[in-house]
């Protein structure tokens, strides 16, 4: 059984082409019909998913030859579940959006559809240009979604959304053809192929600017913590649906980028870099966490948290161990799990307190509402990394790793896991406990979002029963990325004894 | 390659420099005793005659410089119609041509009506 | 006596020159159908045989394409290579987009048709000529003939005073540049004794030194001068007052096709004639094309009328072209020729949705004017919301392309910060590309008229719900330009294929 990559990523798009076409009653049910489909589709390429083969499913044509850049899409280990999430993610999504009936649907469902496109096609690439387009599509569709069907200051929120995004992607971009050009050995051909400018030797002193240039653009994409000015506006300002895609999808691509670009193309600027990037995650997770303990409006609960989570990722990413690596690989797709319910539950609560997002008008509907509550309790279990949930594994792996290498950070980086009960268990008590809110009504949760969200906590629950089942097709492809990053960043008397390959 | 550029920083420097350092010196240490006279415009020789809003008429303009294309254009034939012998058959395809094209230009500026005097 | 005897005629290529002459002629035929009376003739027949003169012109052109570095024409005057004949099918179809723009402008009926349309096509046959000059002379000769029609055109409404006022900045500015490029000719003549570009290349390095004083001069008062026409900064100033002031369909074909013009002669002269010394003159284009892109794009943040707006974005994407130009290798030639389609695709769609919506608004370019147009007719809005993201250099896009191929130009001829630089631009650009696609999608129901704006009488006379269907040629510009901006993001091989052949007609880089 073999699913063929290109009609899994442009089948979102060409359903939204279609959906701008069609009357706008039936331009929701094509895409969710296409976001189901899409589905099926990750489902199987899982299911066909060989653990020790390397990369599959490989598409490869030559797209602009002379530049040597190919369109050249693949699994591996590393991006499997990340599919996976994006495609699992988008069904709640497109599922609210229909029930939510926003005007001008047809404009809607075809810039869903070609987010979703983009994502998959930036999860898939294989080739650094692609990435680049990929990645710098995706801002096209957010742009218009926050900004055209946003709450209050939408424009100035996708405004600034997009300027630091793209001044991001566009340094990426600068940084990405300094790649491959400086990379080309005399003679050479140009290629943009990744694993061919894995191969090649990139001078130690390109690698470091070429790194910033690409850390800046996953950094703001995360965000962390420097970086992150975008975020409280944009979260504020988007529509529910884009909210949690944005969150829960386009974070990860930027984690995803030092995975699958940054740590095997530039490993020397990698390993030299590491500790700084360590300091800047664990900073994150502390500001992440700190913030979201004082917040008020449920959204920004969420989106410091959010901050955290992406700390713990990219520290994993950075401990330069395998089992961080691991770690990362899995909380990527942990946080992706959680904080879509975690949002579409808070929807519910600020709909239920007559609007408001302020955590001090809720509160007291536990009672009344108890499938409501029980769906949010193992959400925010999950969220505080209680063992038993797949965050728990995720997390752990992620401090093993740092332990292994930078144990002071790690120390550090542990008060964030405590952190992290505090303000779930804070945000758990304002929304359920406490006094019923002014204009609070004690309703349970609605069919849609049930049929939304469960579903969704089914997922997180069966993955923290068997997280094998994602940690042993992640493993090889994840040990691989980050093996010579590691082997550099070794301590200088175990580095000198081996010979210096690069 | 960039030390070849630095005459020309340097110069461009002095420049700003000396330009600044005599403007405002004039504006400090000139003196300064404005009088009715001083405030006119200058004008050398007797008081004008001739008023400000004298025009002449456009159709002189249009006559003018219509004479002094087609003028020009003809004294252009002079060398070519002494030598044409030597110049060849080539030489007399291209004059035709060039006659032709002013045939054009005398036509629409004729049909435009930029001979007739208005 | 003796001497005239001598005289031989020149072997003349009437194969190579075809395109060219179809050009004179046709704005000949032009010219005197012009003069026939009757709403038919003005509006329908004098137009038709503008775009016939363009179309056929553009056949000869592809029927005489041939790679390589061509034998020049007419004693080495003129050579009709790939940069040539690419450059001058973008200046037809630029001629042919404007002439679908101009229909409907109230510009042609008062300048007159026939006037109106040979000037447009007299200016494309200078810069057929610029584009093709191998030789000091033809190149000033192109210049000339390029620039004087121009003039005429920018002051063709003759009722509106901006416009005439826009004629006579863009005369006095533009003779200041010809002045400059002429007296940077004479310069580089007297140092190396040669107008032919071909040996002016030998003798650089032979018979006169790489740094020689007198042979920088010329090529820094050169330079000066077709920055004038290319409009990079410092020599920018004129472009915003004289692109606003003109006949928005005008302002289109200057934007477009002088731009490329000014660049195809930059490409010669630099690549072909001076590529020797492109270690003096880089690091000084190289600034230039700093300060460009950055005074630029921040002239555009501010700007209000989309036509001042497109002004200074096309100084800033003026100042990322000239980074092809700086590196002086093969490369940096096929980046700017490719850049230069992309340009022309993704301006041409822009202007002509700000034509259409100008025609019926009575805020003018005003960026009001825009607003809400995602909601009244999406089909101006997706064409318009195409090129601002194409010019912003979003992936999918033209301009994505064209950046892509600039930066790989520029990182490889040793001007990596250069390729920074122009990503900087783009950082910049999209605070006011966005502006615009903000207004259109984003922005609430249009607000009540502003104090400054000006109130204009729509120039159709149509209300501001006026169908586009009205005025279709536009509205068929403004797709075809931007459908071609996205296919040229998702399938560029074909443009790159042209862009590499036009790199065989230089062979000494």
């Amino acid at each position: 059984m073999s699913v063929n990559l290109s009609i899994l990523v442009f089948l979102p798009l060409l359903a939204g082409l279609l959906c701008a076409v069609v009357p706008g009653s039936a331009a929701r049910w094509i895409g969710l019909a296409a976001s189901v489909l899409v589905l099926a589709l990750s489902v199987m390429l899982v299911a066909a998913f060989d653990p020790d083969a390397g990369l599959q499913f490989v598409t490869d044509v030559a797209w602009i030859p002379e530049l040597g850049v190919r369109y050249s899409l693949g699994v591996d280990g590393l991006n499997l579940f990340l599919v996976l999430m994006t495609a699992l993610l988008w069904v709640p999504a497109t599922f609210v959006s229909a029930h939510a009936g926003y005007t001008r649907p047809r404009l809607f469902y075809f810039q869903l559809g070609l987010a979703e496109t983009a994502v998959l096609g930036a999860f898939l690439a294989q080739d650094l240009a692609l990435f680049v387009v990929f990645f710098d599509l995706m801002l096209v569709p957010f742009y218009f979604l926050i900004g055209a069907w946003g709450g209050a200051d939408r424009v100035q929120a996708t405004t600034r959304f997009v300027i630091y995004t793209l001044v991001g992607s566009l340094l990426m971009l600068a940084g990405a053809v300094a790649l491959g050009v400086l990379s080309t050995p005399d003679g050479g051909q140009i290629s943009f192929d990744l694993a061919e400018l894995a191969r090649r030797d990139l001078p130690a002193g390109s690698q470091a600017w070429i790194f910033w240039m690409f850390a800046l653009a996953f950094f703001v994409k995360a965000p962390l913590f420097p970086l992150h000015g975008w975020m409280p506006d944009a979260y504020r300002s988007s529509p529910v649906p884009v909210l949690v895609l944005l969150s829960a999808v386009l974070s990860k691509v930027g984690a995803y980028g030092f995975l699958r670009i940054v740590l095997p193309l530039l490993p020397d600027a990698s390993a030299r870099f590491a500790e700084l990037v360590i300091l800047i995650a664990v900073v994150s997770i502390l500001y992440g966490s700190v913030l979201a303990f004082s917040q008020d409006e449920v959204r920004l609960v969420v989106g410091y948290s959010s901050i955290a989570q992406l700390g713990f990722i990219t520290l994993g990413i950075f401990s330069l161990d395998p089992k961080g690596a691991q770690g990362a690989v899995m909380q990527m797709v942990n946080h992706g799990l959680v904080v879509v319910p975690l949002f579409l539950l808070a929807a519910v609560l600020v709909h239920r307190a007559g609007g408001s997002e302020s955590l001090a008008r809720m509160g007291g509907i536990a009672f009344r509402a108890p499938v409501l509550a029980a769906l949010l309790l193992v959400v925010s279990l999950a969220t505080l990394a209680m063992p038993g949930s797949p965050n728990f594994v995720g997390e752990l792996l992620i401090l093993f790793g740092v332990f292994e290498t930078h144990i002071v950070y790690g120390l550090v980086a542990s008060a964030g896991v405590v952190l992290a009960a505090v303000y779930m268990i804070r945000f758990f008590q304002r929304a359920m406990h406490n006094r019923v809110g002014p204009s609070v009504e004690s309703r349970d949760i609605g069919r849609v979002d049930f049929a939304a969200v469960a579903p969704l906590v089914l997922v997180i629950v069966a993955l923290g029963v068997y997280p094998q089942f994602l940690l042993g097709r992640t493993e090889a492809a994840t040990v691989a990325k980050v093996q010579e990053a590691g082997r550099l960043a070794e301590p200088p008397a175990a580095a000198t004894a081996k010979e210096p390959v690069r | 390659m960039l030390g070849s550029y630095l005459p020309a920083l340097v110069f461009l420097a002095l420049g700003l420099v000396v330009g600044g350092v005599l403007t405002v010196l004039n504006g400090i240490i000139g003196p300064k005793r404005p009088g009715t006279v001083k405030e006119q415009p200058y004008e050398c020789g007797l008081p004008s005659e001739v008023t400000s809003n004298f025009r002449f008429g456009i159709s002189f303009y249009l006559i003018a410089m219509l004479f002094i294309l087609f003028d020009i254009e003809v004294v252009f034939l002079y060398p070519v119609a002494v030598q044409l012998e030597a110049f060849g058959l080539f030489a007399l395809i291209e004059i035709m041509v060039f006659i032709f094209l002013l045939f054009v230009a005398f036509v629409f500026v004729w049909r435009r009506g930029a001979l007739e005097w208005r | 006596m003796s001497l005239i005897a001598q005289v031989q005629a020149p072997t003349v290529d009437f194969r190579g020159l075809s395109p060219l002459i179809a050009l004179v002629v046709g704005a000949n035929v032009v010219l005197l159908a012009g003069l026939l009376r009757g709403a038919g003739v003005q509006r329908v027949l004098v137009p038709l045989l503008a775009a016939v003169t363009l179309i056929v012109a553009g056949a000869l052109s592809v029927a005489i394409w041939e790679t390589g570095d061509v034998e020049p024409l007419v004693q080495s005057a003129l050579a009709m290579d790939t940069l040539t004949l690419s450059m001058s099918l973008l200046f037809y179809l630029a001629g042919l987009a404007t002439i679908a723009l101009s229909l409907r402008s109230s510009a042609v009926g008062e300048a007159g048709a026939g006037e109106y349309y040979t000037l447009l096509l007299a200016s494309i046959s200078g810069m057929v000529v610029l584009a093709a000059a191998e030789n000091l002379i033809t190149l000033f000769v192109g210049l000339e003939l390029l620039s004087i029609p121009l003039y005429v055109l920018c002051g063709s409404a003759v009722r509106e005073r901006a416009s005439l006022e826009s004629g006579l900045k863009y005369l006095v500015i533009g003779s200041v540049g010809s002045a400059t490029v002429l007296y940077g000719l004479a310069l580089i003549y007297g140092a190396t004794g040669q107008t032919d570009l071909g040996r002016i290349a030998a003798a650089i390095g032979e018979q006169v030194e790489v740094g020689d004083p007198l042979l920088l001069t010329g090529i820094a008062l050169t330079a000066s001068g077709l920055a004038f026409k290319a409009s990079v900064a410092p020599f920018h100033q004129w472009t915003p007052d004289v692109y606003q002031g003109a006949p928005t369909p005008i302002t289109a074909f200057m934007a477009v096709a002088t731009k490329t013009a000014a660049f195809a002669v930059f490409l010669r002269l630099f690549d072909a004639a001076l590529s020797t010394n492109q270690v003096e003159w880089g690091p000084a284009l190289a600034a230039l094309a700093l300060a460009t892109i950055l005074i630029g794009n921040v002239g555009a943040i501010g700007q209000r009328s989309l036509k001042r707006l497109l002004a200074w974005s096309g100084v800033a994407q003026a100042g990322y072209l000239l980074a092809g130009v700086v590196v002086g290798t093969r490369l940096g030639l096929q980046a700017t020729a490719f850049y230069l389609a992309t340009y022309l695709v993704m301006n041409m769609a822009a202007f002509a949705v700000v034509i259409a919506s100008e025609r019926v608004s009575e805020r003018g370019d005003d960026i009001s004017s825009v607003e809400g147009l995602g909601a009244r007719s999406p089909v101006l809005a997706w064409p318009l919301t195409i090129a601002m993201l194409g010019l912003a250099g979003f992936p999918a896009t033209a301009g994505f392309m064209g950046k892509f191929y600039l930066i790989d130009a520029a990182v490889d001829g040793q001007y990596a910060w250069l390729g920074v630089t122009i990503v900087v631009g783009s950082m910049i650009s999209l605070v006011y590309y966005l502006r615009v696609v903000a207004a259109m999608w984003m922005a609430p129901d249009a607000p009540p008229l502003a104090g400054p704006v000006r109130r204009m009488s729509p120039a159709s006379g149509g209300s501001p719900e006026a169908d586009p269907r009205a005025q279709p040629e536009t509205v068929a510009v403004a797709l075809v330009c931007a459908a071609l901006t996205i296919a040229i993001g998702i399938f560029p091989s074909p443009l790159f294929d042209l862009a590499v052949q036009v790199g065989t007609s230089i062979s000494g880089i």
